[in-house]
């Protein structure tokens, strides 16, 4: 095959598409403007980081992409398709969401894990219940810890239940919101270690202060991209 | 042998129970003496129109009349879930009066033509204590359940917002706020069904003796009312969670906290 056309044959293998893009989005609550006309995009396979201060409209990034605020103008669109009040329970089953303070809900972790297999999208994933003592392992925690009760679990302990919760589900987006600040050092660089690893997923992940977060292609900071009070 | 009649002297003695509530509350300075007496005076007023107009109602006993009376009964019991439980009227009024009506009359029809066996359904005399009973059952129930779902909704947000970003459907997300909300608004009953003629002798049971029946008589009556209302205010809870979803939440399945009056 002569170079150029094999150069071609490689370019097209590693062709990227948005899975997640915001195209000039705004969010209002009353007066107040937390996103004015943001436009962004998140690559099949890329690892971007948002930064920004406390109120920058970071986590309202993640909660437009889930469809939990409505966006007052513009549009979000999951993997091409446009995010609605009728696609929006499809696409939510390509996303994996783990929020900054996860709140697991009662019980027994590992009856916390099992929960989202309940659910008709994910029952069909139920075997990767199997996965969890490995996962476990990797993420530095105790198997004592399953059948812990959730209300036992320190700050760290949560955040990485609730990354192997959100790992388990298989999904090919992940929205991880300032998941390592509650980790300490060696903890936080067997979920950084992870995430690195995986070439499979796309993340899109927030973070209060920018230089921790080893595994992001690409770092947005808000604060320099949009004028003052706003995005 | 038929109840004693009560003389208006005699009722108007009654009022002088309200002096020990009354002298307490003085006495301790607790607050609410007004509202108690108003709310006396309310019952006395409210029953006294509802005893003569029932009186209108069972001379003619016309089936068209008493259906009236129970349509106004249940849309009084609507407004009153929709007042206590501070939801706005335009948007959930008909979700729970549609509620209120399957778990009132489908009890009612049970209790009143198939274990009565009445030849006429409507019949005042029947119908309006029965289906009074089972709908006040179903809107006290309708009141603890409805407040119970909204409320933990609003307080598990985080956890209710996880399970819709994990794949859940409204529904699967829902169903931990149902389930409690169903069991809260059904634990009363339950608690009376358990302890009923150990505790205290019921209204209805109380009501048949004291019309002349037989104990035995009275005992049935009651069975069978207890179960219509145990049916009736399931159906109630059941039916205005499910409906009050249809109009609670957004397309995207978040609570749409504008059909609270806050």
């Amino acid at each position: 095959m002569p170079e150029t056309a094999m150069k071609q044959y490689g370019d097209s293998l590693s062709v990227k598409y948005p899975v997640v893009e915001l195209q000039n989005t705004t969010v209002r609550f009353g007066d107040k403007t937390v996103m004015d006309a943001f436009s962004f995009s998140l690559q099949q396979g890329e690892k971007v980081t948002i930064t920004g201060r406390s109120g920058s409209g970071k986590s309202t990034i993640l909660r437009c992409i889930l469809g939990f605020i409505t966006p007052t103008s513009g549009a979000v669109f999951i993997d091409g398709e446009k995010l609605s009040d009728y696609s929006v329970w499809k696409l939510r089953s390509r996303i994996a969401y783990v929020a900054q303070e996860p709140d697991l809900g009662s019980g027994k972790v590992r009856d916390i894990i099992k929960r989202p297999f309940l659910f008709r999208v994910n029952a069909h994933l139920r075997d990767n219940m199997s996965r969890l003592d490995e996962l476990f392992k990797r993420f530095l925690l105790s198997p004592n810890l399953m059948e812990a009760d959730s209300a036992d679990l320190s700050g760290g302990e949560k955040q990485r239940v609730a990354l192997i919760s959100a790992i388990l589900l298989e999904r090919k987006i992940f929205l991880l919101d300032e998941v390592t600040s509650a980790l300490d050092s060696k903890s936080k660089r067997a979920v950084v270690g992870y995430f690195k690893f995986r070439q499979d997923i796309s993340i899109l992940s927030i973070l209060h202060e920018p230089g921790n977060e080893d595994f992001a292609d690409r770092i947005i900071d808000l604060d320099s991209i949009t004028p003052r009070s706003e995005i | 042998m038929s109840a004693e009649n009560i003389s208006m002297f005699n009722l108007a003695v009654a009022y002088l129970l309200l002096i020990f509530p009354l002298g307490l509350m003085l006495w301790y300075g607790i607050p609410g003496v007004g509202k108690m007496l108003l709310a006396a005076l309310r019952m006395t007023l409210q029953l006294l129109f509802v005893g003569f107009y029932l009186q209108v109602v069972f001379n003619l006993n016309n089936g068209w009349l008493t259906g009236l009376w129970l349509l106004i009964m249940i849309i009084v019991a609507d407004l009153s879930i929709i007042r206590n439980c501070r939801l706005k009227l335009k948007r959930l009024g008909a979700s729970m009066f549609i509620a209120l009506l399957l778990g009132t009359a489908i009890p009612a029809f049970f209790f009143l033509g198939i274990i009565l066996h009445l030849p006429k359904i409507l019949e005042a005399q029947y119908a309006i204590p029965i289906v009074g009973m089972i709908l006040g059952n179903c809107m006290r129930s309708d009141i603890i359940g409805i407040n119970s779902f909204y409320r933990m909704l609003r307080k598990d947000e985080k956890s209710y917002l996880l399970s819709l970003a994990q794949g859940a459907t409204l529904s699967e997300a829902c169903r931990p706020y149902l389930r409690d909300a169903f069991q809260a608004a059904l634990a009363p009953m339950t608690a009376t069904m358990s302890t009923v003629g150990l505790v205290a002798l019921p209204g209805m049971m109380t009501g048949v003796i004291l019309a002349g029946a037989d104990p035995v008589t009275a005992i049935k009556y009651q069975i069978a009312i207890m179960l219509a209302i145990f049916s009736g205010t399931a159906i109630t809870v059941f039916a205005a969670i499910r409906l009050s979803m249809r109009s609670s939440f957004t397309g995207y399945g978040i609570l749409d906290r504008g059909v609270f009056r806050e």
